[in-house]
């Protein structure tokens, strides 16, 4: 009983990795467009489909195609964020809603008319299990939960040392005086936008060898798992969005098993009305920014 | 708008009232000069008019960005195919029911989600939809779950002994232009009433409105519970013309699909709502034929509506009115 918790509490942290390397590009893009990216899944899916096609057409190694897959996103997020992303920077927020719902609507459906709608196997990755702990668990799952911890060491490290992290704060805390003091507000919301698209990318082609199958509408799914991640984590705040994603993953898996699989979906925006309504601004954040 | 007053007064006839006339003339003729794919495209937009007012009663009245719509569409198509299917009860009553009733859940859902801020907002009205469809799908012993209810009657009324059914195309494209235009007053009389310019102030400057006397919280609340009935009536009728149910009537599409009527539109106007939900609605329903590159040209509409004419298409038919008002 109490070894199948814990299985499942570290299957939870699994899929709350997952979980937090995607939220947490979407709320720094937050922090600085102030826009809701609800095309931010479509990232994730860009990036399997990427990896897929170099596995499967172009017969390369997993990593090779992991770093494909990113490379892939991150052209055609520049295209995107050139043309939509960088002018939602100051715009009412229906504009930031209706532009990035456009963009999911344009992108998934570009792949479903490329590759067809269907379900696709994703071969690659590494799938033999290990023993750590006393837990058996496939390599890969391993490698998330690697990946995730070196992601948010370097993502803080970045926006606490580095000078474009420092602009990202900076922006995100007031437009108009980084505007005054010369910094490049578009180019810093631009790379802001690429990084979090790659982000979502890695997530995707590490998870897709768990997951096994790849179709055109998985990003929209893990667009709906983000959004309750990143307002519980409190907007902008990616040490929030770290353990509100955790939280996430972790009551996910619990429902699934001792609930019922077919619950499993709601629990983000269920768990996610009732920290609202007992904290407004979110779990970690101590008052309202946005 | 110009200074029109200080000008002499145009030449030629007012042709607001000519051209209202020809209006509702194309409408009532409709379905001598429209094929019947035309007008099912027709019907379904004016359907959607019913969510898409409520939204810009929400929205372009009140400012506050709602994604919730579908929830209560959904419960307006299910408490009314659930009437119909379980006990046979005329289309009327099944009608005011799902007004009702989504307008009731909308009280305790209301509550806790108003008081969040704008993003909070949008995406607890966003987990309203999810959660709906989810009960859809798992309350199996009440909506048959996946499978949906299917065989709803055409509508069908009873008033003492006289009894008909609305079967054809042509009389449903009739009765619900005829429920269209009466919602349409109705949110035009709202609008146009001491509660509608109260409205207005709260979403000009909320606190500025609470300041001078107005219960912002108590309108807030109502007219997230109005705009939740009006939606409910639209999933009433919907259930009734598509004659199935399913969780799908739960999608976030719907949620975005009136979102864009309203904004496209133009929030805030009731012509911009009537014309957008014929453009978009009727648009998106043509364009069926081939699915992906329906989505994809409507994504595209949606990032050029967007930047190009962020206030919807309200200053065109503004335009379109004066012209006809002073034909210059």
């Amino acid at each position: 009983m109490l070894t199948m918790i814990a299985e499942q509490i570290v299957n939870g942290i699994v899929s709350g990795s997952v979980y937090a390397i995607v939220a947490v590009g979407m709320t720094m893009i937050f922090g600085v467009l102030r826009a809701i990216n609800f095309a931010h899944g479509e990232y994730y899916m860009l990036g399997t489909f990427g990896a897929w096609f170099a596995i499967e057409y172009l017969e390369l190694p997993y990593p090779v195609a992991l770093v494909i897959g990113v490379i892939a996103t991150a052209v055609i997020a520049v295209v995107v964020g050139k043309f939509v992303m960088q002018r939602i920077v100051g715009a009412p927020p229906e504009t930031g809603v209706l532009a990035t719902l456009g963009i999911a609507l344009v992108l998934q459906n570009t792949v479903i008319l490329m590759f067809g709608g269907g379900y696709k196997f994703f071969s690659g990755g590494y799938i033999e299990p290990v023993s750590i702990f006393g837990f058996t668990l496939a390599e890969q799952r391993v490698l998330i939960i690697i990946v995730c911890i070196l992601v948010f060491v370097g993502l803080e490290v970045i926006v606490t040392y580095s000078r474009i992290g420092k602009a990202m704060r900076a922006v995100s805390q007031n437009i108009e005086c980084c505007a005054v003091v010369g910094i490049d507000v578009p180019q810093v919301a631009l790379r802001t936008f690429i990084l979090g698209a790659c982000l979502a990318a890695l997530s995707g082609v590490l998870t897709a060898p768990v997951n096994v199958s790849v179709y055109g509408g998985m990003g929209e799914i893990i667009t709906f798992k983000t959004l309750p991640v990143i307002i519980m984590g409190g907007l902008g705040n990616v040490r929030g969005t770290f353990f509100a994603a955790m939280i996430l993953g972790i009551a996910e898996s619990l429902v699934a098993t001792y609930v019922g699989l077919q619950f499993r979906d709601t629990v983000g925006f269920a768990t996610l009305m009732l920290v609202l309504m007992w904290r407004p601004h979110g779990l970690f954040s101590m008052q309202a920014r946005f | 708008m110009s200074s029109n007053d200080l000008s002499l007064p145009a030449p030629g006839r007012d042709l607001r009232l000519l051209f209202g006339i020809a209006l509702a003339a194309a409408a009532c003729l409709a379905p001598f000069l429209l094929g019947n794919y035309a007008l099912h495209a027709l019907i379904i937009a004016l359907i959607f008019l019913l969510p898409a007012h409520g939204l810009n009663l929400l929205v372009g009245y009140t400012g506050l960005l709602s994604l919730a719509q579908a929830a209560f569409f959904g419960i307006g198509a299910y408490t009314s195919a659930l009437m119909a299917v379980r006990f046979g009860t005329p289309f009327y009553l099944n009608f005011v029911a799902a007004g009702l009733l989504a307008g009731a859940i909308a009280l305790p859902l209301g509550i806790p989600a108003l008081r969040l801020r704008a993003t909070s907002f949008v995406m607890c009205t966003l987990g309203f939809v999810i959660i709906g469809q989810a009960i859809a799908k798992n309350w199996i012993s009440l909506t048959r779950g996946d499978m949906g209810l299917s065989g709803i009657p055409k509508p069908y009324f009873a008033l003492g002994p006289a009894s008909f059914t609305v079967s054809g195309t042509a009389s449903f494209y009739y009765l619900v232009l005829v429920i269209a235009a009466m919602a349409t007053v109705a949110v035009l009389l709202i609008v146009r009433s001491a509660a509608g310019r109260n409205m207005i102030a709260i979403r000009e400057n909320e606190t500025l409105a609470e300041s001078v006397g107005i219960p912002t919280w108590r309108y807030k609340l109502v007219v997230f519970m109005i705009s939740a009935a009006f939606a409910g009536l639209g999933g009433s009728v919907y259930a009734h013309y598509l004659t199935v149910v399913s969780p799908l009537t739960f999608q976030m599409y719907y949620s975005t699909t009136m979102l864009i009527i309203v904004l496209g539109g133009g929030a805030g106007t009731i012509s911009g709502v009537v014309f957008g939900s014929l453009l978009f609605v009727g648009l998106s329903e043509a364009l069926r034929i081939a699915p992906e590159v329906r989505m994809i040209a409507y994504g595209l509409c949606l990032l050029a509506l967007v930047f190009w004419f962020p206030k919807g298409f309200a200053p065109l038919i503004d335009r379109f009115w004066s012209f006809l008002k002073e034909r210059k």
